[in-house]
């Protein structure tokens, strides 16, 4: 009776394509919540910070606020976003009751991590598209020329590694949360102050050595470091140790998203 | 041949034991009713072969393969239908059965989703998002879904609670075509009757232990008897041990079904002109299930 046509092979690729297909269209269904919104809070960002307040700010030697702000803006938008797409993906399926399928078809651990975590990335990497565009557009608006990446493959390659690290982040958040709240209060709590102490907004030279030190600690100094290299070809911590730290986050993250895809629960709420 | 194999299976939330040393068997072609009341362990049980929960002890194997050891394998060939319905707020009817196609493995299944679309009569449907769609509608579209892939063993919990009766119609149709087809189902539900229409084989479940199993009719004759009314014309007084029920000129009698009724008559040695009318009620599985949850008290 089962149809003889579903061979090993195409229980690899096709269930794992079907999902992230299914993940891009959620996004792409509900554009003002997953774009738009980003996308103008990003713009407001470079408004006030960049244009406004970013005038009196000194940063690196040589470099604009505006220009240092930039690169940080665009991470912002990869990992938050790619945070927000899978952990909200979840929270519906658990809240649907949609989990149950998951779990019920013949999707492996990992096909769901990767097709969440690659579903969340595309999100993340429109916004933070978007993001860089309009900080091009106040950059030619206020310094009359474009803002051109020293290292474009650092550039992108740092925007994957952190909007990848975070689609997992997320997905481990959503398993093992047992509310709404606990989710929120960890985006809240944990994960946006991390963001803004991770160098956003300001260098390391602007901080004493205890906030410094402090900073170090945090690996999302890593992420947004290494982007800003690859914008603008200086950042506060070399690039060779910004991509060790950003890639180790990466493999943490998402070996902690197996283990919470395995040991989390598929209960719908 | 067994498809779905289940062994000594224990399932325990906690302190709670919800599953008992489960055993039974569901072969190729056949229907077996997993029975109980609510909180039997029926749902943890289906949700323990979908490895939605993993067992305590025990084993389940589908075409000989463990579950929790070939989970991509045994989901291949197994469809299931959840008690709770499922919505997917972003998505429509044709979308959804798309995705459910591709997470089996299938590509370009056009023609098997419009044909289920069809038979399920979602068609009209096909462009609406489930939260637009009614609760049988849902029902059906869960349905669709179970039967994306043509699978082996069908799993089906509670699929006609609070459905209409057409719909109930047309799920039970559904059921019957798909045994035709060599499925094996296992079926879930709370009602005895319609249990006791399709399932070839039934286990009555109660507080995790399956009290019996067995042939649907065979249980039935089994726990139960036939009960045979006699109306006579003139009122007698009559004592019997089988004698049940007596009201005015009508007699009701127990009749166990190893007892052939033409024997029982000459028996109750009735003249043939003082009786009016008579007739024959067979045992339910209602009856049946009853004597099992009250452990033996009819």
């Amino acid at each position: 009776m089962t149809d003889t046509s579903i061979k090993k092979q195409e229980l690899i690729w096709t269930p794992f394509l079907m999902l992230l297909s299914r993940e891009v269209r959620r996004f792409i269904k509900v554009l003002a919540q997953t774009i738009f919104i980003p996308t103008i809070n990003s713009f407001i960002y470079l408004l006030i910070f960049g244009v406004s307040i970013g005038k009196n700010i000194k940063v690196l030697e040589g470099i604009s606020y505006l220009e240092f702000l930039i690169p940080g803006l665009v991470m912002m938008g990869c990992m938050n976003n790619g945070f927000q797409n899978s952990s909200s993906s979840l929270l519906g399926m658990k809240f649907g009751r949609e989990i149950v399928d998951i779990k019920a078809v013949p999707l492996t651990v990992q096909q769901i991590i990767w097709a969440m975590s690659l579903g969340g990335l595309c999100r993340g990497l429109v916004v933070g598209t978007v993001v860089f565009l309009s900080g091009e557009l106040f950059y030619y608006f206020y310094e009359n020329t474009w803002l051109v990446p020293v290292h474009p493959f650092y550039f992108v390659l740092f925007c994957i590694i952190g909007g990848l690290a975070f689609t997992k982040l997320g997905i481990i958040v959503a398993f093992l949360a047992k509310t709404f709240d606990h989710v929120s209060a960890i985006g809240g709590f944990i994960i946006l102050p991390l963001i803004y102490l991770g160098g956003v907004f300001f260098s390391l030279e602007n901080l004493s050595p205890f906030w410094v030190n402090f900073s170090y600690a945090n690996p999302l100094l890593y992420f947004i470091n290494g982007v800003r290299y690859g914008v603008l070809g200086v950042s506060d911590v070399p690039v060779g140790v910004a991509l060790w730290v950003s890639l180790l986050g990466l493999l943490l993250f998402h070996l902690l998203a197996v283990w919470a895809l395995k040991k989390g629960s598929y209960q719908p709420w | 041949m067994a498809v779905l194999k289940i062994e000594n299976l224990i399932k325990d939330y906690g302190s709670l034991r919800a599953v008992n040393k489960v055993s039974f068997e569901v072969q190729s072609g056949e229907v077996f009713g997993l029975l109980g009341p609510n909180g039997a362990g029926k749902t943890s049980i289906i949700s323990t072969i979908t490895t939605l929960e993993k067992p305590t002890e025990g084993k389940i194997t589908i075409n000989n393969l463990d579950v929790t050891q070939h989970e991509r394998a045994t989901k291949a060939v197994t469809g299931v239908v959840p008690q709770e319905l499922v919505t997917h707020g972003y998505f429509n009817v044709e979308e959804i059965l798309t995705f459910q196609s591709g997470y089996y493995g299938l590509r370009n299944n056009k023609e098997k989703i419009h044909s289920l679309m069809q038979q399920l009569e979602l068609w009209s449907h096909r462009h609406k998002k489930i939260r637009h769609l009614s609760g049988g509608m849902k029902r059906r579209l869960m349905i669709a879904k179970a039967l994306m892939h043509s699978p082996q063993l069908l799993l089906l919990d509670e699929p006609t609670a609070g459905v209409d009766v057409e719909l109930r119609y047309s799920i039970w149709e559904q059921v019957r075509n798909l045994k035709k087809a060599g499925v094996a189902i296992l079926f879930t539900t709370h009602y005895l009757e319609e249990a006791e229409k399709l399932c070839d084989r039934v286990a009555i479940i109660h507080e995790g232990k399956i009290q019996k199993q067995g042939g649907t009719k065979e249980l039935v004759q089994k726990l139960t008897s036939r009960h045979l009314t006699v109306t006579l014309k003139n009122k007698v007084d009559y004592t019997h041990p089988a004698l049940i029920n007596q009201q005015d000129n009508t007699l009701e009698f127990r009749v166990p079904y190893s007892t052939k009724i033409g024997q029982f008559l000459s028996e109750l040695n009735f003249q043939n002109d003082n009786i009016l009318d008579m007739k024959i009620r067979e045992g339910t599985l209602e009856e049946a299930f009853k004597y099992v949850l009250n452990r033996g008290e009819m």
